[in-house]
């Protein structure tokens, strides 16, 4: 094991490397649009201060529903001609990015909407009492109230969306998955394998752990 | 259009009414109901659960919009203003609630300082502010707590400071003492008579506790089945006799396991607060 280690070391550390930026893509594509999203359908969701835009909810839920209906493996495959446009091929890390920041926007999208659903109602109606603005009430209180259910959010996108990466190596997406794939799954290199394992492991422990503490951190309540 | 000369009055309501379903389906909420405060008044609403006495509240800063009428608040008509024209007029109508809605992630001086943050206030002003209101409530030294350490008194009153930071015309109540202890309910009613006397603000309380309308209103407004039936002046502590309100409290008045009511009497409210709950603890 130790020998196979140290002779496939540059294919491990390329092959995190790649794993790292997908995820580094397709979190920031799902923090800021996905956010975006999850924060206008929950404001436009009865009740809210934008109830008037409802149509807008209807639809955004709508959408969000048949993209979260799709196994990853399939949208992967479905919507290639379209990652081709956007990324000039289907093959390697950066194409793999297009299908996964996809999933991940409406996956965070959803996540947000349901984490400021659980802030008390009366807190955003005293804001509304003061006058605030749509704008200030997402500044002032839901990112502010809901900061560490957001954090444990893009924990959990995280250590999804490092599986789902893994996924896309199955199409050559590159990343540990595909590394995973060609030695330990074609050569039956099971101590490949079996690195390629420990490694999604250390990753996903490090993420939860480091988002955990963050949480706990900025939640005062 | 002649204007309405309505500088000495602080709240007036024309004919407005705001109908909707309950979970149970039945239509409850208000009326066509109007309602004058002059400037400076404390003034009680009180009545049994589903007597609209919240909505007719929450109708004043339009958190509920009515179906019909006019509000006006400090001469101003809030039924025609535009969206931003609202919050403006929203940025002097305070607040406060039954359960605080305090932001628990904020400082109590942050929390104080947040209506004026949202209105664009200068930071020099606010933090001025933040410390005349922490002050008055008594809680200076708490300012860079968090609300989860403070008591349910305590947080009321950092929720009055907030409410009062702006300098409000107006400062609505709505139940405000509900989920407080007879003796802190007490402390209370100080604070808020205070704020009434040393900053002028008019106040409108909505309670279904007798005690609290009859310490702290100069007059109180009588409702049921979403109308006021009955507005009497109580500012020296009397319920007038064959008023509605007598003949509740001497049906409903007393309170406690004993099964016969027996008729109001008034105990000694300085050590022991007695409350007249008109109905069950608000849900």
């Amino acid at each position: 094991m130790l020998e196979t280690l140290i002779e496939l070391a540059p294919e491990i550390l390329k092959a995190t490397g790649e794993t790292l930026l997908m995820l580094a893509i397709c979190l920031s594509a799902a923090i800021l649009i996905g956010g975006a999203l999850g924060l206008l359908v929950f404001l436009t969701s009865r009740g809210q201060s934008l109830e008037r835009f409802r149509a807008f909810n209807l639809i955004a839920n709508g959408v969000i529903n048949v993209v979260r209906s799709f196994p990853f493996i399939i949208l992967l495959v479905a919507i290639s001609p379209f990652t081709r446009v956007i990324a000039g091929t289907s093959i390697g890390p950066l194409a793999a990015s297009v299908p996964l920041s996809i999933a991940a926007i409406f996956y965070f999208a959803r996540l947000i909407e349901q984490t400021l659903r659980d802030l008390p109602r009366g807190v955003i109606e005293a804001a509304e009492a003061m006058g605030a603005s749509p704008l200030q009430i997402i500044r002032h209180v839901l990112l502010v109230e809901a900061r560490s259910g957001l954090v444990l959010a893009v924990t959990v996108l995280a250590v999804s969306f490092l599986s789902y990466s893994a996924v896309a190596g199955v199409v050559g997406g590159g990343g540990i998955g595909d590394l995973a794939i060609r030695y330990g799954y074609y050569r039956f290199q099971t101590d490949v394998m079996v690195i390629t394992i420990v490694l999604l492991i250390i990753l996903v422990q490090s993420v939860q752990f480091f988002g955990q503490w963050a949480a706990r951190r900025v939640d005062k309540r | 259009m002649p204007k309405t000369p309505s500088s000495t009055l602080a709240i007036e309501l024309r004919a407005v009414s705001r109908r909707f379903a309950d979970p149970g389906g039945r239509t409850v909420g208000v009326q066509p109901t109007s309602l004058i405060v002059p400037q400076g008044e404390i003034h009680g609403i009180i009545g049994f659960s589903g007597a609209g006495k919240s909505t007719l509240l929450r109708l004043v800063n339009l958190l509920e919009r009515p179906d019909a009428g006019e509000v006006i608040v400090h001469g101003n008509t809030l039924t025609r203003l535009s969206a931003a024209g609202l919050r403006q007029a929203r940025h002097r109508i305070g607040m406060i609630f039954q359960h605080f809605n305090l932001l628990h992630n904020l400082t109590v001086a942050d929390n104080v300082a947040l209506p004026m943050r949202i209105a664009g206030a200068d930071p020099a002003r606010i933090r001025e502010r933040v410390q005349v209101c922490l002050d008055f409530v008594g809680l200076a030294e708490k300012a860079d707590v968090y609300p989860g350490r403070l008591s349910g008194g305590q947080k009321q009153r950092v929720a009055i400071a907030r409410a009062l930071a702006p300098e409000p015309h107006v400062l609505l109540a709505d139940e405000p003492t509900s989920a407080l202890d007879p003796r802190t309910t007490l402390d209370l009613l100080g604070v808020l008579a205070d704020a009434n006397r040393r900053f002028g603000v008019t106040i409108l309380l909505v309670s279904h506790e007798m005690e609290v309308i009859r310490r702290l209103c100069h007059r109180v407004s009588v409702m049921e089945g979403g109308r006021i039936v009955e507005q009497l002046d109580i500012a020296d502590g009397r319920i007038p006799e064959g008023s509605q309100l007598a003949s509740w409290l001497s049906d409903f008045g007393a309170v406690g396991p004993a099964a016969s009511p027996s008729p109001a009497t008034r105990p000694d409210a300085a050590a022991t607060p007695h409350h007249f709950a008109l109905e069950a603890a608000h849900a």
